[in-house]
């Protein structure tokens, strides 16, 4: 079945079963997928469930979507998303993309679990992601263009809204939550990256290092989605003095960050103009 | 797919014990030059790739495709003649086949050797290089799809994928043996086209010293199961725009073979001590 099919299938399913039209899309990292229980649930559906989709499989990743309110917006969650690492195409990673474009989302906010590189952050802290550099090798734009979600070449000077990390920049501020802005690096993983690669990213201008989300940034704004990007830096990776993560580690950060990114992303969600 | 691997996998480990008694404590890719080394090895017993269930057939002319068992300074090891490069077409987990076997044979150890461009100015034609890092810069790893739970974990450390402890032995071996090594990071590269000189530049301040189109994804299988992983590089040549003239590949030739009989003595001298 063509992607075109594949997305239209997914789409028809979500909105039957639903009945709900979201305007918002959130993209749940690694150890975030609590930020749903605030959601004032419509629907709930599994992955496995919907037609054409891909399944997740990762350890941490619950894998369903999650349709309701929250903050007074009609919002559409993903608990757990696919990974190109996992053996998924990159059009697979982004099919969830384009299916909430044509549930009706304006706006994606996708956040993530990632490594720091710049020696001002620490472990435990959030970044407001403002730019990225794909060094994954591969775009799931690749192939034929899907013409009526946007353009053979699209723009990607501004991928990530002005506005939107200055509405995140000002309530991080009035919430008293320590927050950086940078740049997010996307490597394909699924080895944590060698020193080598870190000191390379590191002069390249990357501030954080990441197996996700720049797949559906990409796709997102190709469909004209605004996109808002928040990291949750789970371990630093500076060559010099790291030390070697674990994925057990990593959980345990997310979830000590997890208070202030809820508090942070609902807030946005409530004050965010689509 | 995952259960389908591991299957292939066990039926050339069976295969081998079967016909050749295989029971290796550490394995040695002899990269171009080096393959004569292996006939050094007592006890051979040869096999054929083309014999060995599951195992990706060589399909350069001319390349030897065979894995020797045998002992040598009183291990046991197997050689791998010839191997297989991403460039001739073979996926990731093809190319990194080899590694998952020898996992399953039981090999704790592996040295991987290759022939190499020089980036890094202070080298010249004829060195020796430990690696000590690599960078990969090919967008595609052979970890990536179903992990295989059995052999390593999801997400396997990098951060020291060169074991310090063979690194030791190998610069001790080197010294007691009067030959010179330089030390350096390996960028791995496709190929098959040879680098322009723009791209030497870029790598360079990227932080390679040698580049090549092989060894990282032997390295990357081997670290993820376990096997304590050196490599050593032949610099054959200094990479595009360095040198006023083109490469020039019988001046490559020239070269491996000239280092041939001292890299084969360093090689002896490490499988003695290890």
């Amino acid at each position: 079945m063509d992607l075109r099919e594949r997305i239209e299938k997914s789409t028809e399913f979500i909105r039957e079963n639903s009945g709900f039209e979201p305007e918002i899309g959130i993209v749940l990292g690694t150890g975030l997928g609590s930020l749903a229980d605030y959601i004032d649930k419509v629907s709930s559906i599994d992955y496995a469930d919907i037609p054409e989709f891909p399944v997740s499989t990762v350890f941490g990743h619950e894998g369903r979507l999650i349709l309701g309110r929250l903050e007074g917006k009609r919002v559409i969650a993903m608990q757990g998303r696919f990974h190109y690492y996992e053996g998924y195409s990159m059009q697979e990673v982004t099919i969830p993309v384009r299916v909430m474009k044509k549930l009706g989302i304006k706006l994606l906010v996708a956040s993530n679990a990632c490594g720091g590189l710049n020696p001002n952050f620490e472990a435990g802290d959030i970044m407001i992601i403002t730019d990225h550099i794909n060094f994954m090798g591969t775009n799931p734009l690749i192939g034929p263009n899907l013409e009526e979600f946007g353009p053979r070449f699209p723009d990607m000077s501004q991928v990530y809204d002005k506005e939107l990390v200055e509405l995140l920049e000002k309530i991080a501020a009035s919430q008293g939550i320590r927050v950086h802005k940078g740049v997010y690096g996307a490597v394909s993983g699924p080895n944590y990256s060698t020193k080598a690669e870190l000191s390379m990213m590191i002069k390249l201008g990357a501030d954080t290092v990441g197996m996700s989300t720049v797949p559906e940034a990409i796709a997102a704004r190709h469909c004209g989605l605004k996109v808002a990007g928040v990291s949750c830096i789970t371990d630093m990776a500076i060559p010099d003095t790291m030390t070697a993560p674990t994925h057990e580690e990593i959980v345990k950060v997310a979830e000590s960050v997890k208070p202030r990114f809820v508090s942070l992303v609902k807030q946005f969600i409530k004050e965010v103009q689509l | 797919m995952k259960e389908n691997l591991l299957s292939v996998i066990n039926e050339a480990r069976d295969y081998l014990i079967e016909s050749a008694g295989a029971a290796p404590e550490a394995a040695l890719i002899l990269g171009s030059g080096l393959g004569d080394l292996a006939e050094e090895a007592e006890n051979k017993r040869i096999v054929e790739y083309k014999e060995i269930p599951g195992f990706p057939v060589s399909t350069v002319q001319g390349h030897k495709g065979r894995l020797i068992f045998g002992t040598m300074g009183g291990k046991r090891v197997v050689f791998m003649q010839g191997r297989f490069h991403f460039y001739e077409g073979y996926n990731m987990k093809e190319v990194a086949f080899p590694i998952w076997v020898f996992n399953s044979l039981g090999v704790k150890k592996l040295i991987v050797t290759n022939a190499a461009g020089g980036i890094n100015t202070s080298f010249k034609p004829g060195d020796l290089m430990i690696i000590k890092d690599h960078i990969n810069y090919t967008g595609n790893n052979p970890l990536m799809g179903p992990n295989l739970e059995a052999f390593g974990p999801r997400f396997p450390d990098m951060s020291a994928a060169y074991s310090k402890e063979l690194t030791e032995i190998i610069k001790e071996c080197a010294a007691s043996e009067d030959i010179k090594l330089q030390e350096g990071t390996y960028i791995f590269l496709t190929g098959p086209s040879y680098e322009t000189p723009a791209e030497i530049r870029a790598f360079r301040t990227l932080g390679a010293d040698a580049v090549g189109m092989s060894t990282v994804p032997e390295v990357l299988a081997a670290n993820h199961c376990g096997i304590k992983t050196a490599g050593i590089s032949c610099i054959t040549n200094m990479a595009a725009g360095i040198m006023d003239t083109p490469l020039n590949h019988r001046e490559v030739m020239e070269t491996a073979d000239r280092v041939k009989e001292s890299f084969s003595r360093l090689i002896k001298s490490v499988i003695e001590r290890i």
